[in-house]
């Protein structure tokens, strides 16, 4: 068995999951009202399939979705998830206050809350974890989402501040930056008496303004260069005037006492970030922000997880882990919440295989499982079941296309093949999708405009390939064909998984059928898929997905942000920055929303991407689980659920998301 | 006999060694990282992790660092993707899972086999030795990742008497469909190898001799063909006994248990270079004592084999 390859073993894994398919939804094919058997389990306790394995049980470490749903029991933060809108609500912070531009927070704690040993939780355990978890040296995959945070970049980068030995003062970034129009946040104009950065509330003066730190923060940002010699060497080599400037200074190393964290005291925390943020409070839910704790980690060091040394602060607390297998959770009463916390406990159960999910679901050995645990094959025999839960989801998948060669450089080929795909027929052939027009998902904020997108038109697709220099000829049946197309030159790359090589037959199917190009397809295993992607090594065509960090349009508009390629597409456009830019600033939804939908439209015009559909929640809960909602991110606040042993009211469908 | 022991234990330090090395260079051929993720990470936090594990430095430099703790104290590291946690934990934790399966399986497929296979070769032609065939021939043409699935439907999912998957510890219900799963192309091979072994021995002279000079057809069955037409049996089932001691992938993945194989699989789909070098070493071990204690059991069964 270990002589195969890895090829060949995915290959055996993958008609295995085939076969386990095809034979249980064989014998499922029946008329019962739900999928499998519904008898609630003897004790309070939820059984939850969670998807793959954790990578650890340190919410800085890992990022991946499966395990932010163990956080979410294990671990709080200064705000939580709602259970059906995912809009943040207060969890340790009871309340905040926002600056006029969105560019500081200031966040006041319940005085309540403690850890799951005892001991109280204050604002300066949030700034050991924020300091923590950005520190290079933890090296988390998920530490940019704190790069809004004054000074965060430059400390994860290990970047250096450049100092006057004499002086003591510190080269500032503003005498240097080549940038004419740069808009200073108020997070960072300095405080005059008449000032007023909060609107006052009744409940409490507002905090103290006046600390050296604040004080700190608000004065000019300092120039900040790169902390490798050879990288701050070939970067001076580039700015002539900078290199004179730094002759003779010093250079600092950025620490974590310099990130915009600050505790004004006990309950009260501020954080001031480097620009406008106004989804920053929403992104404070993700694992990232959620508090670890600072004695058990200095203590036990990487062993700090072990089921014997961790201290976590959620609703709930561990109980024991054996992994691959089951960790399961019990309810921790030190939480501050935990008269309002129903289950006794919830045991999650690490799997990857499909089929055996939805096996242990169908016996009645769990309760729910984990989003997208369905396979394709058996969507049509459990999505018209009455356990069956449908809904948007915040993730997008799209093709995407090399521009930096040559066809797909070409924008009118890009556009070409983007109108020969009838995208209709698609979705009603895929079932359970839903359109998408541009990169942000359909249906998942409500007021965000959706950009104007190409419609299905073979007869203008042929003509634009047409004046590309490629010529589409009408065969003598009435198919096409296209000599002059590099065929060779490109290939659609996927990840070898079933699902994708059905769609993938199908968009082939579609420019074959109305483009007359044959565009060979290619599968590869996952991480060497993501590493040719990633590389721009593709020819052609690629299959691309997002899924949201935030619910906020900008967390699918920010793939195209950054320079470094994170699209994968080679496509990248200043003024789509500038406009994004400029929209964050605007506290004002609706016209932020307008300005956000004008730089994506931007992006659609210029066609990186073939937008394919936004995608749909897809998992199963027994009837009798209450306060679990198929939200956009699948994302449960398990204080919320539990389980209802009155039949009269259980879930008959998915439960509604409206109030 | 002792001094062959010791030649081929002194043997297989090389040739683990020659493993390990092999794996390594493989692992750095395959294109993607342990941190390749479906977004991108930036740049910056690349690097860091780069530094942080030596990636960055030349590749004699991340080979030596890689073998010194092996070669100093057999100690594997940590796993890249279940940070934190040392190879030798995650071994240690999932090997018994495997070996208790794997070790009753074995033992099934090894009376079930040796049944069968000598009751079609002492009546060879009737109707016992074409249906036991028969059996075994399905039992090696079916894959397991169809056998699985299929006492899945019969016994979970219709009848609901067993799980039909996860680990409910050493001594429980959720064994019997994966144990089952697994024995079954052992036990096939192990029907087919005694019966083809028995009926050459039962044809020997010396067999003719013992019947002849009036001994018991049970005696002669048992002490005498047996024990020779076991032989292509013993040098099967020894490596076998390594495979099924260290994790079948398959079984473990449709079963969902917490066993070698299954870690083994994610370990490479991960590029978790630290786990695949000890699992493969782990591996590598067993399989090399296995094939030695093959021989010894030769040497025991067979007279006329001296080394």
């Amino acid at each position: 068995m270990f002589g195969l390859t890895i090829k060949q073993l995915s290959a055996v894994l993958f008609l295995g999951t085939l076969v386990l398919g095809t034979i249980s939804c064989a014998a499922s094919a029946s008329n019962e009202e739900f999928f499998g058997r519904t008898e609630p389990p003897a004790d309070n306790v939820l059984r939850y399939i969670s998807g793959d394995e954790p990578e650890s049980l340190d919410p800085q470490l890992s990022s991946t979705q499966p395990d932010a749903r163990i956080f979410l029991a294990l671990y709080e933060g200064l705000v939580e998830y709602d259970k059906k809108t995912l809009d943040p609500v207060p969890a340790i912070a009871e309340r905040w206050d926002e600056n006029a531009d969105s560019s500081e927070f200031v966040f006041h704690l319940r005085k309540t809350a403690r850890w799951s040993n005892g001991d109280p939780i204050t604002a300066r355990d949030f700034v050991y974890s924020f300091r923590r978890g950005i520190s290079p040296e933890l090296t988390s995959r998920s530490a940019s989402l704190a790069y809004y945070i004054r000074y965060a970049e430059s400390y994860n980068q290990g970047a250096v501040f450049v100092r006057d030995p004499q002086t003591q003062q510190f080269l500032l970034e503003k005498d240097f930056t080549t940038a004419s129009n740069t808009i200073i946040p108020l997070s960072q104009t300095p405080l005059t008496a008449n000032v007023v950065e909060y609107k006052p509330t009744a409940e409490e003066p507002t905090p103290d303004r006046d600390t050296p730190f604040h004080q700190l923060m608000h004065s000019p940002t300092r120039l900040t260069l790169p902390g490798n010699e050879q990288a701050r060497a070939a970067f001076l080599a580039k700015n002539p005037k900078l290199q004179t400037a730094v002759a003779g200074r010093e250079f600092v190393k950025v620490k974590g006492e310099d990130i915009g964290v600050e505790a004004i005291d006990d309950y009260t925390l501020r954080l001031s970030l480097t620009q406008s943020t106004p989804f920053f409070s929403g992104l404070l839910a993700n694992q990232f922000f959620r508090l670890v704790p600072q004695k058990a980690v200095e203590q036990y060091k990487k062993d700090w997880t072990n089921p014997a040394h961790i201290v976590t602060c959620g609703p709930f607390k561990m109980k024991s882990w054996r992994p691959y297998n089951e960790l399961a959770l019990v309810r921790d009463p030190m939480y501050w919440d935990a008269a309002n916390v129903h289950l006794d406990g919830i045991r999650f159960f690490p799997l990857a295989d499909q089929p055996t999910m939805m096996n242990l679901y169908r016996v009645g050995e769990v309760d729910a499982v984990a989003n997208h645990s369905i396979i394709s094959a058996w969507v049509d025999s459990v999505r018209f079941k009455k356990d069956y839960m449908a809904a948007p989801e915040a993730a997008v998948i799209y093709i995407v296309m090399n521009v930096t060669k040559p066809p797909m450089n070409d924008l009118r080929v890009r556009k070409a093949f983007d109108m020969a795909i009838d995208k209709e027929t698609a979705l009603k052939w895929r079932k359970i999708v839903k359109p998408l027009k541009g990169v942000t998902p359909y249906g998942i904020f409500p007021d965000y405009p959706e950009p104007k997108s190409n419609s299905f038109d073979p007869v203008k697709a042929r003509q634009l390939l047409a004046d590309a220099g490629f010529p589409v000829i009408q065969n003598s049946n009435g198919s096409y064909s296209c000599p002059k197309f590099p065929v060779d030159q490109v290939e659609y790359l996927f990840p070898s998984a079933s699902s994708n090589k059905i769609t993938a037959e199908f968009w082939q199917a579609q420019w074959k059928q109305n483009l007359g190009i044959t565009v060979p397809l290619r599968s590869m295993e996952f991480r060497t898929f993501a590493d040719f992607r990633s590389k721009l090594e593709y020819k052609g065509f690629a299959f691309g997905g997002w899924v949201g960090d935030y619910m906020d349009p900008f967390t699918f508009l920010s793939i195209f942000y950054t320079p470094e390629n994170d699209n994968n597409t080679g496509w990248w456009d200043q003024r789509y920055v500038n406009l994004l830019d400029e929209a964050n600033r605007i506290t004002d939804k609706q016209k932020r929303y307008a300005m956000l939908a004008q730089a994506e439209q931007i992006m659609v015009d210029a066609q990186p991407i073939i937008p394919i559909e936004t995608g749909t929640v897809n998992w199963t809960k027994k009837p009798y689980v209450k306060g679990m909602y198929p939200n956009a991110s699948s994302l449960f606040p398990w204080k919320y659920v539990y389980i209802e042993r009155d039949r009269s009211k259980w879930d008959y469908g998915t439960p509604s998301l409206a109030e | 006999m002792l001094r062959f022991i010791i030649r081929r234990l002194l043997i297989t330090i090389p040739t683990i060694f020659v493993v390990i090395t092999l794996t390594w260079g493989l692992i750095r051929l395959a294109p993607g990282n342990f941190y390749t993720a479906e977004r991108s990470i930036p740049k910056a936090i690349r690097e860091n992790i780069k530094e942080k594990y030596g990636l960055n430095k030349p590749w004699y430099v991340q080979y030596g660092k890689a073998m010194w703790p092996i070669v100093r104290h057999l100690d594997f590291g940590n796993s890249l993707k279940y940070q934190g946690q040392p190879v030798s934990n995650i071994i240690a934790r999932s090997l018994p899972v495997s070996a208790t399966i794997g070790l009753l399986a074995y033992l099934l497929a090894l009376i079930l086999g040796i049944t069968f296979g000598s009751i079609a070769a002492l009546k060879q032609n009737s109707a016992w030795d074409y249906a036991s065939m028969a059996v075994a021939m399905l039992g090696i043409s079916i894959p397991n990742f169809v056998v699985g699935p299929l006492l899945v439907m019969v016994f979970s999912l219709s009848l609901y008497w067993l799980p039909p998957a996860r680990w409910g510890g050493f001594w429980s219900k959720s064994l019997i469909l994966p144990v089952l799963t697994l024995s079954g192309l052992y036990m096939a091979y192990i029907a087919r190898l005694t019966r083809a072994g028995m009926l050459e021995v039962l044809r020997s002279d010396y067999i003719r001799t013992a019947r002849s000079k009036g001994l018991r057809e049970r005696d002669v069955v048992i002490r005498h063909a047996l024990r020779a037409g076991l032989m292509p049996v013993v040098s099967f089932t020894g490596p076998a006994l390594a495979f099924l001691l260290t994790g079948t992938v398959v079984v473990e993945r449709i079963f969902a248990l917490p066993g070698l194989g299954n870690y083994f699989i994610q370990a490479s789909l991960n590029r978790d270079e630290p786990l695949i070098i000890g699992i493969v070493a782990f591996i590598a071990i067993t399989l090399l004592l296995m094939n030695l204690l093959v021989d010894i059991a030769y040497a025991y069964l067979d007279p006329r084999i001296r080394y």
